[in-house]
């Protein structure tokens, strides 16, 4: 474990000077310096490095070399590009750490196209996308949030003066991008837009691009993933360890079922059987109400949202799924267990094969009978009192 | 004379297309050239699927769609003849949520938008840390609401028949202490009066802090003159802090959800609404208008539905509900059910309507189920009432508003005391 340790330290610190002598977007401050006029101290700005450390499953003696990481962040630009979308991910980021120290490093290093925090508005704000991309060609890194529609020839999202197509802005942005993230399930997968039968065409930013894309979805994703891979970029240079849909496994590879902390209360086959009886005051597993954590890869059990106030399943109700392909199609029906439905799409019961064909539900049906099949057989066990 | 504008950082992308008429503007085409077919998704799912789905047309107001998705299910079964009996713990906490997203909406309008867009219009520097203030004040109003919530945005605790959370009340104390540290940053910051003074002042003229400077700005431009519209009010929403009804020039009536009617427009992917044929603004004034809210009354009295009016309203709004959450909390009695529907009928026939008063105004949404599959949903947005385009001879809400504005900065600020949320109409 030393040795790695001591090896990926070797790899961070040759990227790191890499990155620092990479020029930076506003030469005048740095990033501690920004931090500091908003009254974040040095102390505070290490808290919160530790935390990213232990949040990217690094050991502790990693702590300055993240802090570097973040303070050599002002040379890695970003733009931020709103698709089909609902700006839930954007509020998710908005409502990061306190003292918003995510959300000032962010703020500071994108390149003013995130019209939510932005100050220019209308003509002014697609002249600074198009500088940007050709100033930073190359260099920036692309976050996208939002589907992208296509049908229509993409017209059902134009965006500014010349009404270019969502689908057009995306592609150029891309192009030029160093490294490319789609940020919550909407530009990862679709998202809802794309729930059956897809009005618009909506579909992920990884199918207008050959490039790689980096997915981190989640509906809307917790604001720690998507800073924390930012960092990661910045720490590697190089893309994640990634699962089968691109996710970057140090947020996803675990399932929202197994850090759950009513986790106990399925292995003892202790269920709320609906919403308000017994079993929910005493804060039972949630499966039989549709919990859909078994078969969702996230990190929210550990992570909560809302700067770690709560999460869905400690506020009484079952996971939805959100961070999957296919989310809402392959999630529903809403607030029943998975198992009961494993061969129902949302076309009423046209059977497995047709409904595959048709929206291609890709379930982990092992898995899912497994599951069904515990909650089924622990039903007829009686409870622990 | 035809000027293109594009309103942006509305939560997606508005197009404003002005005419000018001797130098001042004479209407204004309001375009939103976005699309997501949101309804169109709804239509053959399981009734239960619009509590997942409607919530994210909105990461704004997503909140307020889960609600009136659920009430649209809960008036749906009633209509039925279905008895929904909820106990007043999860009214009351589905009061509460509510009115945190709509506080923090109003945080965020102020420093987001009112602030640095009426510093351009006064041509004044100000300190960034308007930025701040306003991530400060809405990451704890979102904390309060999430520890009932689970999270904000895309929360879903609300269930047909009530909520799914169990609050302890350690859970309530922590939200009662988030209340209060927002209380008082709006004493020292945002209002830099204490709430007693605040409630015993007349004039806001006495007005300091964050605020007065607004106040300032605000009065600076005139838009005590500019910015009025038909001074026609509508409600339609039932909660505890709110009334409903209709006001038309001094009249008050009840208001009727069958003389609400949608327009398609053409240019535009969003419809417009009207009341019996008519515009009606709805929103923070339009809900004091409604409750005869003296102290806005009496700015009404002087000021008529001015653009000032309106961002009195919402101050008033954000201080009012601030301090009824508290009672909201206290009064809550953790021993009542949260829930008190068990699962629905898997061949449920149903039609309801759910209306929910979001930060932005009255919200519908209808559904009609046959055999337990939406056969139709559809859904109304606040900002569509106050930014239909005009029908026939009669201008829009915010048209009306904008019309005789010397320039494009001044009438795309009365745009914004709208608080207009692109997202939504355009779902
Ligand atoms: S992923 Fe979810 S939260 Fe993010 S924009 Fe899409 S609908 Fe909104
Ligand atoms: S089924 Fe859901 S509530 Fe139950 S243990 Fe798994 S994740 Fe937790």
């Amino acid at each position: 474990m030393e040795n790695y340790d001591k090896s990926l330290k070797k790899i961070f610190t040759k990227r790191l000077q890499a990155v620092q002598k990479l020029p930076k977007i506003d030469g005048s401050k740095s990033i501690i310096d920004i931090l500091e006029e908003k009254g974040i101290s040095r102390r505070d700005f290490m808290k919160w490095a530790s935390y990213m450390t232990a949040y990217l499953g690094l050991s502790s003696s990693f702590v300055p070399t993240v802090a570097k990481a973040a303070e050599v962040a002002d040379r890695l630009p970003i733009i931020w590009l709103h698709m089909a979308e609902c700006t839930g991910c954007s509020e998710s980021l908005l409502r990061s750490d306190a003292p918003t120290i995510d959300s000032l490093i962010f703020d500071y290093i994108s390149l003013e196209y995130h019209e939510t925090i932005m100050a220019a508005s209308g003509w002014q704000a697609e002249q600074n996308l198009e500088g940007a991309i050709e100033k930073y060609k190359g260099k920036y890194i692309l976050m996208v949030e939002g589907g992208i529609p296509t049908k229509l020839d993409g017209h059902f999202l134009t965006l500014g003066a010349f009404a270019k197509t969502g689908q057009d802005v995306a592609k150029e942005a891309a192009d030029g991008a160093a490294a490319i993230f789609a940020i919550g399930t909407c530009s990862s997968f679709g998202g809802i837009q794309a729930a059956a039968p897809n009005p618009t065409g909506a579909v992920p930013l990884s199918e207008i691009t050959s490039k790689p894309v980096i997915n981190v979805p989640g509906c809307p994703p917790s604001e720690k993933n998507i800073v924390g891979t930012l960092l990661h970029y910045i720490l590697y240079g190089t893309l994640p360890a990634l699962d089968a849909y691109n996710r970057p496994k140090w947020a996803y590879e675990n399932r929202i079922h197994d850090l759950c902390e009513r986790r106990g209360h399925f292995d003892a086959g202790e269920f709320v059987q609906s919403f308000g009886d017994e079993g929910a005051k005493k804060g039972y597993c949630l499966y039989k109400v549709g919990c859909k954590g078994p078969y969702t890869f996230n990190n929210c059990s550990k992570e909560r949202f809302n700067q770690h106030t709560s999460w869905p399943i400690q506020a009484g109700h079952g996971c939805i799924g959100c961070s999957e392909p296919q989310f809402w199609d392959k999630m529903g029906p809403f607030e029943e267990p998975m198992a009961d439905h494993l061969f129902h799409g949302p076309f009423g019961g046209l059977g497995a094969d047709a409904t595959v064909d048709k929206i291609g539900i890709s379930l982990l049906t092992i898995t899912a009978i497994g599951i069904g099949a515990h909650a089924a057989i622990s039903a007829v066990k009686p409870p622990k009192e | 004379m035809k000027i293109k504008h594009f309103v942006e950082k509305v939560e997606g992308e508005t197009e404003l297309e002005f005419d000018f008429k001797n130098g001042i503007v004479n209407n204004v085409n309001i375009v939103f050239p976005f699309y997501r077919g949101i309804e169109e998704i709804l239509r053959d799912r399981d009734a239960l699927d619009a509590l997942v789905i409607t919530p994210r047309v909105c990461g704004i107001c997503n909140h307020a769609h889960l609600l009136a998705s659920a009430r649209a299910i809960e008036n749906g079964l009633q209509n039925a003849g279905v008895n929904i009996n909820l106990t007043p713990k999860a009214i009351s906490l589905r009061e509460f949520t509510l009115y945190c997203e709509i506080i923090q909406s109003h945080f965020k309008w102020f420093y987001l938008i009112a602030m640095p867009q009426l510093a351009n219009l006064n041509k004044l520097e100000i300190s960034d840390n308007h930025i701040l203030k306003a991530s400060w004040a809405n990451i704890n109003t979102v904390k309060a609401l999430a520890i009932f919530a689970g999270q904000w945005p895309h929360s879903s605790y609300i269930v047909p028949g009530g909520v799914t959370c169990d609050p302890t009340y350690e859970e309530i104390i922590q939200a009662e202490a988030l209340i209060d540290d927002i209380i008082k940053f709006t004493q020292n910051e945002f209002l830099g009066l204490s709430i007693d003074e605040y409630y015993k002042t007349k004039e806001i003229s006495s007005i300091k802090g964050d605020m007065g400077i607004i106040l300032s700005m605000l009065k600076n431009q005139n838009m005590q003159e500019k910015g009025k519209s038909y001074d026609r009010f509508l409600t339609l929403g039932e909660h505890s802090a709110f009334t409903t009804g209709i006001y038309n020039q001094s009249l008050y009536s009840d208001a009727n959800i069958t003389y609400v009617k949608e327009h398609v427009q053409s240019g535009s992917k969003a419809k417009s609404v009207s009341y019996d044929n008519q515009f009606c603004e709805v929103g923070p004034l339009a809900r004091a208008m409604l409750r005869k809210n003296n102290f806005i009354l009496d700015i009404h009295n002087k000021y008529q539905d001015s653009a000032l009016t309106r961002v009195c309203a919402r101050m008033d709004e954000l201080i009012n509900l601030l301090i009824y959450t508290k009672d909201l909390l206290a009064n809550l009695n953790v021993k009542e059910l949260s829930c008190t529907l068990s699962k629905l009928p898997k061949d449920l026939e149903a039609n309801g309507t759910g209306i929910v008063e979001a930060a932005r105004g009255s919200l519908i949404h209808q559904s009609t189920i046959k055999s337990g599959k939406i056969q139709n949903y559809s859904i109304i947005t606040p900002t569509q009432w106050n930014l239909s385009n005009g029908l026939e001879q009669s201008y829009g809400i915010a048209t009306k508003a904008m019309r005789g504005s010397i320039n494009t900065q001044e009438a795309n600020f009365i745009f914004r005391t709208f608080d207009v949320c692109s997202v939504c109409t355009t779902h």
